[in-house]
């Protein structure tokens, strides 16, 4: 199963007729991405953004007629700042395979676990044909630890967190994992945090470790992310501390541009 | 009359019987099926009409076989004339509603139902992980929105645990790892290699045609991925098909929340399904297309969070052979609308509300078009048509001297299918009885030629490879 192609089992995907386009375009997407300031230097009120290309991991995006043009079917925005001891996060996510575009924004203490805080929002779009067409989804944490999620003025519980756990979003990851980097490396069992996926699905029992680090042609130390009702990200860091590249299950996030 | 209740059927896709907490698996954590389950009647016995996704959704739509819908695998077309449960329901006071994924080929789900959401790119086999959110969006905004007096039908399909699929396609072309040389998980977090791991050298040739020889007819790019496996990537196939469930039974959890927060719960019944299982290791098989318990064996639960509709609740039914074609008289029975006569399904209703009904004895599944199998209490028959000399595209059966190789199984005391039991003396009396069954079944059914381009050049081909193999193997 070898391939001359391949970077790292945990990114390089090259199914079928893409390949070997897949490992191209995240090469080229990696090489242009500006590189000048180190995030965890970041300075209150200063604002930093991550745009990061989305690549599919299988059959283009599930439109396999589609064989001319970029493998890309979107691009994640991760920006944030700092306000004292706060830091305010604003994500958009566009896929045009699922048509659904969510924008997040959330806020988290000053802490490397980047522990969510107070109130967040999602607002969904979907541009494709269908009834559905847009949403809200607001969501708190209640100080008995409970995520409380309204749509359209209906309320639910979403899961309890742990008073022991760190709670934080996985768009927080891409500054929690550089900024615990040393503690993941060191750790015989990882580190242990809640995740509220996409700020909806409480992941309460998720671990955080350490892979090996590779060269793709830059240097890369590599993370992932386990748990209960997730499936394996894989995180990978360049020598700034940003995180240049991240596998989840279905698709790959390529670090194109940092700006701030 | 007391109004006609809400009827909400959640499937997922790929999704064996047993892997639930509910029915007692220890490797995963599913509190939200578990609920409905606690919330209703789970058939234990329930079987998929055809393990492949296009052909079990085509049975649904319609209440038929797969030889009887023109979709007996996923190329099929559904012929036109044959009415789905949208439009059954639609024209009888329901609003009909489909969210997620339809896949019944030849069947536009958009002309009969109202679409919440189907995808930018239209949702095809998978891509759970970039639809199944958006499908919980949609129902959410559904149902914190819905204020019309008519009832309605809504239909969600969650595309996981499909995804497993993607999972092994990304090992067709490169070297994985295992995880243990990963260094992601301990060995102890890996549930066992399945009891069932080895597998029957006398499966039928419509089996090893399709999935054991190096140029299988399905999928051959991953098995030649999976030979080079260890026992951990086995075991680690088991651990991250049982995530891909966690991950769906979440998104089934925000929609019974959003259910009972707008209190339409009291009034709504709630069936859950999967179109068909997955074998995760077991006869060293993945994914389906095969007849073995894995992979046609299904949850079907019928349930309601409320007191409006009479439903036995946190109960296990053991005793009933539920069937893919009985999901469209259920949900017609439920909504009070007669059942087109050509459906071959029966409504479980009288046994989810604790009723003894007279019911049938068995199961009865098709597979590869040519592939055949009777599950009765004690024993699973499987067998094949061999192809036809001259293709006339016309279903096989009922032709017992077309019958090709064929396997039995002692459910009660084999039940992980490991003891061919056709070749033993002692059983051909049984053997015959399953087949003069099988042939029975067969010939109630209403099958019909297959015309549609598509499908008739893959019979062509497939009959093509049978046919070398047997006259190869004589």
């Amino acid at each position: 199963m070898a391939n001359s192609n391949t970077q790292h089992w945990s990114f390089d995907y090259n199914y079928g007729s893409q390949n070997p386009q897949f490992a191209q375009e995240l090469l080229q997407t990696l090489r242009g991405y500006s590189r000048e300031v180190d995030a965890r230097q970041t300075q209150v009120g200063q604002t930093i953004k991550h745009v990061y290309n989305i690549l599919p991991n299988y059959w283009r995006g599930y439109s396999r007629d589609d064989t001319e043009g970029p493998l890309s079917i979107g691009t994640a925005t991760v920006e944030r700042s700092k306000d004292d001891n706060l830091w305010r996060y604003s994500v958009q996510y566009e896929n045009t395979t699922s048509g659904e575009n969510l924008r997040i924004q959330f806020h988290c203490s000053d802490s490397p676990y980047r522990p969510l805080m107070d109130s967040w929002r999602v607002d969904a779009r979907n541009s494709g044909e269908d009834a559905y067409s847009q949403l809200t989804c607001a969501g708190h944490l209640t100080v008995d630890g409970e995520v409380k999620l309204r749509i359209n003025d209906t309320e639910i519980a979403a899961g309890t967190v742990d008073a022991s756990a760190e709670l934080t979003c996985n768009w927080a990851l891409f500054d929690v994992i550089p900024a615990l980097a040393q503690t993941i490396q060191t750790s015989n069992d990882g580190v242990h945090i809640a995740v509220l996926e996409d700020l909806e699905q409480l992941r309460p029992k998720s671990r955080l470790g350490s892979l090996e680090s590779i060269q793709t042609p830059i240097r890369l130390d590599g993370y992932y992310l386990y748990g209960t009702g997730l499936l394996p990200s894989y995180w990978w860091l360049d020598a700034h501390g940003d995180t240049a590249i991240v596998s989840t299950f279905f698709e790959t996030l390529v670090l194109k541009e940092r700006i701030g | 009359m007391s109004k006609r209740p809400n009827i909400l059927f959640i499937n997922t896709d790929q999704h064996s019987w047993d892997a639930l907490s509910a029915h007692g698996n220890p490797y995963l954590h599913t509190p939200n099926i578990d609920e409905i389950h606690r919330n209703g009647t789970s058939f234990r016995q329930s079987f998929c009409t055809d393990p492949v996704c296009a052909a079990a959704r085509s049975s649904w739509a319609t209440g038929l076989y797969t030889s009887e819908t023109g979709v007996p695998f996923n190329g099929g077309y559904l012929h036109s004339e044959i009415p789905d449960l949208g439009q059954v329901l639609s024209v009888n006071g329901y609003n009909v509603f489909h969210c997620g994924k339809w896949h019944v080929p030849g069947r536009n789900v958009r002309e009969s139902f109202q679409t919440l959401y189907y995808g930018k790119r239209d949702i095809g086999a998978g891509g759970a992980a970039y639809y199944d959110s958006a499908s919980t969006h949609a129902v959410a905004d559904f149902l914190t929105n819905y204020n019309d007096d008519e009832p309605f039908y809504l239909q969600i399909g969650y595309v996981d645990p499909h995804d497993v699929c993607e999972y092994l396609h990304n090992h067709e072309e490169k070297w994985i790892p295992n995880p243990l040389e990963q260094g992601t998980v301990s060995e102890d977090d890996l549930p066992p290699l399945p009891e069932n791991f080895d597998y029957d050298a006398q499966e039928t040739v419509l089996h090893r045609v399709c999935r054991r020889v190096d140029d299988a007819l399905i999928h051959a790019a991953i098995l030649k991925g999976v030979r080079d496996w260890d026992e951990f990537h086995w075991r680690y196939l088991r651990w991250n098909y049982y995530r891909f469930i966690e991950k769906v039974d979440a998104e089934i959890g925000r929609v019974m929340a959003f259910l009972r927060a707008t209190g339409l719960h009291e009034n709504t019944l709630i069936i859950f399904s999967a179109d068909h299982g997955e074998a995760c290791g077991s006869h060293q098989m993945f994914q389906k297309f095969t007849l073995y318990e894995e992979s046609v064996r299904v949850p079907f639960i019928v349930a309601c969070f409320g007191d409006g509709i009479a439903v036995e609740k946190d109960r296990f039914d053991e005793a009933h052979f539920v069937s893919g074609v009985d999901l469209f008289p259920t949900v017609c029975d439920y909504a009070d609308v007669s059942v087109p006569e050509q459906v071959q399904g029966m409504s479980v209703r009288p046994l989810a509300e604790g009723r003894e009904v007279p019911w049938r004895d068995y199961a009865y599944i098709e597979s590869n078009y040519w592939g055949r199998a009777i599950v009765t209490e004690q024993y699973k028959y499987v067998t094949e048509y061999k192809p036809k000399e001259v293709e006339d595209f016309s279903p096989p059966g009922p032709d017992a001297e077309q019958l090709g190789l064929a396997q039995l199984f002692d459910r009660q005391n084999d039940p992980r299918e490991t003891e061919n039991l056709v070749g033993n003396a002692t059983y051909s009396e049984v053997v015959k009885e399953c087949r003069d069954k099988m042939l029975a079944q067969e010939a109630k059914l209403h099958r019909q030629q297959i015309t549609h381009p598509s499908p008739k050049r893959v019979i062509s081909n497939w009959g093509e490879r049978l046919r070398t193999y047997w006259e190869h193997s004589r």
